[in-house]
């Protein structure tokens, strides 16, 4: 392998090492590199300067790779609007419809004045907790790096589920109740504690993506 | 030198105009962008296959990996329809903005 070639494959890792993607961008990247070099050298520079005067008009990886993290950013932004739109939906249907079950009185479930009350409560708490992350992202850090907001999620999440089995099998099991305290018992074990990681979710994602730093060149 | 936020500006509407004469890859691009302002619009090389990607991705321009003369693959871009559209929009608030500058200075020189 000539010199230049080495170089060439150190620059290589170095775009590798900052984060620059293959084969796409790296390839696309490493020709035009190579047409800078052979112009160069048509003008009389040796191999090797030619090769340091290319990486430097090329650009330190880093800020190259910024700018390529800027273009999946505006990609996972549809991603994010329809996330937006389903969370929307979410936060909005579920207390429609069990608020509307609970009003309705149906047949089958019987339930006192208070017991309603409480179960419409632990359902407007499921919408309030969960708006307010996305209302109240100013009051949230901005953690522009995704591997932690994902840590974060997982830590902040992963226990709701584990709530839920516990509650149905462990808990309802214990009690002799009517269907109106489980109902409450329910609207207020599965809901609420819903709101608020769908809140903590959607405000830290929110501070992320509208108060991270504007585009450059 | 150009400001880098001119630069910024200046680089999509620019490189709608290059593909518009005809599709075109990233040296090929630099180079004319540099000849055309007599070298005061450098570019960082780099920076240019980001905005690229980015133009790509929303639709305004599409790529193909082709092949140069002495046989070097090299990925070829070209206009799309919305990037037509973009275009026409761009030049219209550029030459806004020129006509009010050249207005002013007139007036100042009048």
């Amino acid at each position: 392998m000539s010199d230049l070639e080495k170089s060439i494959a150190e620059w290589r890792k170095q775009m590798l090492a900052a984060g620059i993607k293959v084969p796409a961008p790296l390839e696309e990247l490493e020709i035009h590199l190579r047409e800078e070099i052979e112009r160069q050298m048509t003008t009389g520079l040796n191999p090797q300067d030619a090769f340091t005067f290319a990486v430097q008009k090329l650009g330190p990886a880093h800020s190259v790779q910024n700018e390529f993290m800027k273009v999946d950013k505006t990609r996972s932004a549809l991603e994010w609007k329809l996330t937006e739109i389903g969370l929307t939906l979410v936060t909005i249907l579920v207390p429609l419809l069990f608020g509307g079950i609970v009003l309705q009185r149906a047949s089958f479930i019987d339930m006192t004045a208070a017991e309603e009350l409480s179960s419409l409560a632990a359902l407007a708490a499921f919408s309030l907790l969960a708006w307010s992350g996305r209302l109240g992202h100013r009051l949230l850090p901005v953690i522009q790096n995704k591997r932690i907001r994902d840590a974060i999620r997982f830590s902040y999440c992963v226990p709701l589920p584990l709530w839920w089995i516990v509650f149905l099998n462990f808990i309802v099991p214990r009690h002799d109740f009517t269907m109106g305290e489980f109902l409450v018992a329910f609207a207020w074990a599965f809901f609420t504690p819903a709101g608020a990681c769908i809140g903590l979710n959607w405000g830290i994602e929110t501070a992320a993506r509208k108060r991270s730093a504007p585009a450059g060149f | 030198m150009i400001r880098k936020e001119l630069v910024a500006a200046s680089a999509e509407p620019m490189i709608l105009a290059l593909l518009a004469k005809g599709e075109s890859y990233g040296y090929a691009i630099i180079q004319e962008v540099k000849a055309r302002s007599g070298g005061k619009l450098n570019w960082t090389d780099g920076m240019l296959y980001p905005v690229l990607h980015r133009m790509e991705h929303r639709g305004l321009i599409k790529s193909r990996w082709g092949e140069s003369e002495t046989g070097r693959k090299r990925k070829y871009y070209s206009l799309k329809k919305d990037g037509k559209t973009a275009m026409a929009k761009h030049h219209e608030q550029w030459s806004l903005v020129h006509s009010v500058l050249a207005g002013l200075r007139k007036e100042k020189y009048v």
